[in-house]
């Protein structure tokens, strides 16, 4: 890193404690953020927090992590949630309001950037 | 004074929806923690103008009939079971009749759940969720363009087509090496009112027409981490039409059947869609005792889309519809209609280009021109209108607003 640059920090994934799990793999994200895998292994429904589709660290997430385009997730919620199928995620505004929002609810999953400040989450390591 | 009382209750209900909207959108910002109930909704208005034939409206005009309210609810009350509704306001002109509608009204339960399996059953008003749009039709934002497809996605047919009183069951599927796999199938029923029937039927039906319990199937599939995805779906469905004493039709029974292929290809800037599809359309009695008709119609559409940023999308569509695949050119249907409807009846073609730009996250403008060949999918369909159709080529363009929460 260059000296004085600021951090350039990759997204990470976090997880309520209640999640139980240490690790998952890149097409467990996709079936989770795809609506396609609703609870956790140890039977815990999964609830997902997301920051706007338009925000650097979706897109980020979305194309780096999840190989995907956010106009497709959207795509995707759209329909469950017009079509009363399902329910899409829940829209944060910043990544501090994500961060309490997944300490606080059982099963909660989310992304970060800034992982400087955070306890009493799970911090999940992606495996390909 | 009937046309006066029309237009102001069309106004009234415009007020009480957007009345509704701006004080859910209030609740809905203010409870957006993860809680088990759920708001969401849209709005949009547009202006359309159709030349040369009665798509919208009978006298060419420039019209505002192109209003679409809606607003749903989910309520989760307990982990594996949720209730969910949605009420629309529709105005299209002739497209379809205007008003309020419960478009779905249902009681999801999630009868099994594990990291590859989901097992849903839904029961109540249903929406239809297998054709590539027939469940996002009437969502302004989250269809490709103002007017689809009108080959699979008649506007005529759009109350019988969207859903139906009944069941249905989704099962997804997830395989690390095979990719997704999606299956639903349901049996559902659509509540006919008569201002329907005299959308499809004409003014001259008297009788009532009763859609019998339709089955619909679709399976979809996307390969591991790939940008296409596939789907094929199928629909029977029947209706039976009951005349009255002095009725212009008499009693009769009509079989619909739908086939479709689709694929789709999701890029970073571009995007392909493909849908072809086969339609039988059965009549037996209706336009007199002996009458029987057995025809296979044929069609499809190629979409292109470009993501020229964040912002702007351009779109372009090619789509081409024929209601008899043994009668093309419709000859065939000119002859058996003694020259009173003419042949381009047979078919309708939709060239269209468009464009759609995000003025925020749920603020979007669409706009889009389409050069029209045929008149196989006006309205009335069963009784087609020659005198005012009496173009074979026509146009039209659109331009609509859209906001959602």
């Amino acid at each position: 890193m260059l000296f004085g640059s600021p951090a350039i920090h990759a997204v990470e994934v976090i997880t309520n404690i209640t999640a139980d799990t240490a690790s998952i793999t890149t097409t467990q994200l996709r079936r989770i953020y795809s609506m396609r895998q609703v609870r956790w292994a140890n039977g815990v429904p999964i609830t997902i927090f997301v920051l706007s589709s338009t925000s650097e660290i979706h897109q980020k997430f979305c194309k780096e992590t999840l190989r995907l385009f956010p106009y497709q997730l959207d795509r995707i919620w759209d329909k469950l949630t017009f079509s009363g199928m399902g329910v899409g995620p829940t829209l944060v505004t910043s990544e501090k309001e994500l961060i309490k929002a997944v300490k606080s609810t059982t099963g909660a999953i989310g992304y970060i950037e800034n992982i400087d400040e955070v306890s009493d989450v799970n911090l999940l390591k992606i495996d390909e | 004074m009937s046309i006066c009382l029309k237009s102001m209750n069309k106004m009234i209900y415009k007020l009480i929806c957007v009345s509704a909207l701006i004080a859910f959108n209030t609740i809905a910002q203010e409870g957006h923690s993860a809680e088990p109930f759920k708001i969401h909704g849209f709005v949009a208005q547009g202006v359309i103008d159709v030349n040369g034939s009665n798509f919208v409206n009978n006298d060419g005009e420039l019209s505002l009939e192109l209003t679409e309210i809606g607003l749903n609810t989910s309520y989760k009350f307990a982990d594996d079971f949720r209730f969910a509704a949605q009420a629309v306001y529709l105005n299209g002109g002739n497209r379809y009749n205007d008003g309020l509608r419960v478009d779905y009204f249902l009681m999801d339960w999630n009868a099994y759940s594990s990291e590859k399996w989901q097992a849903n059953l839904f029961v109540g008003r249903i929406k239809n969720t297998h054709w590539l749009h027939s469940s996002t039709r009437d969502i302004p934002f989250a269809r490709p363009s103002i007017i689809l497809p009108q080959g699979a996605y008649f506007d005529g047919f759009r109350d019988i087509a969207v859903g139906g009183d009944g069941a249905a069951l989704k099962l997804t599927y997830n395989n690390d090496e095979y990719g997704e796999f999606d299956f639903s199938f349901s049996r559902s029923k659509s509540p006919i009112d008569s201002d329907d029937a005299e959308v499809i039927l004409s003014k001259l039906a008297q009788g009532n027409i009763e859609h019998d319990l339709d089955s619909q199937a679709s399976v979809y599939w996307r390969p591991v981490f790939s940008q296409w995805k596939f789907g094929l779906t199928l629909l029977d469905s029947e209706f039976n039409y009951e005349g009255e004493t002095l009725d212009f039709f008499v009693d009769g029974n009509f079989v619909f059947q739908f086939y479709t292929f689709n694929a789709v290809y999701e890029g970073e800037n571009w995007g392909f869609t493909t849908e072809l599809l086969q339609t039988r359309f059965l009549t037996d009695g209706f336009y007199a005792p002996q009458f029987n008709q057995d025809n296979l119609g044929q069609g499809g559409s190629f979409q292109t889309t470009y993501k020229v940023d964040h912002k702007l999308t351009l779109i372009g569509r090619y789509e081409k519809f024929y209601s008899d695949k043994d009668d093309k050119n419709g000859y065939k249907l000119e002859e058996r209609n003694f020259g009173i409807v003419p042949n381009y009846f047979g078919y309708q073609h939709d060239t269209m280009v468009g464009l759609s730009y995000n003025f925020a996250d749920n603020v979007r403008v669409n706009a889009e021109y389409h050069w029209m060949e045929g008149a196989a999918r006006l309205n009335p369909i069963v009784l087609p209108n020659p005198t005012i159709n009496n173009k074979e080529q026509w146009n039209m363009w659109a331009v609509q607003l859209m906001y959602w929460f």
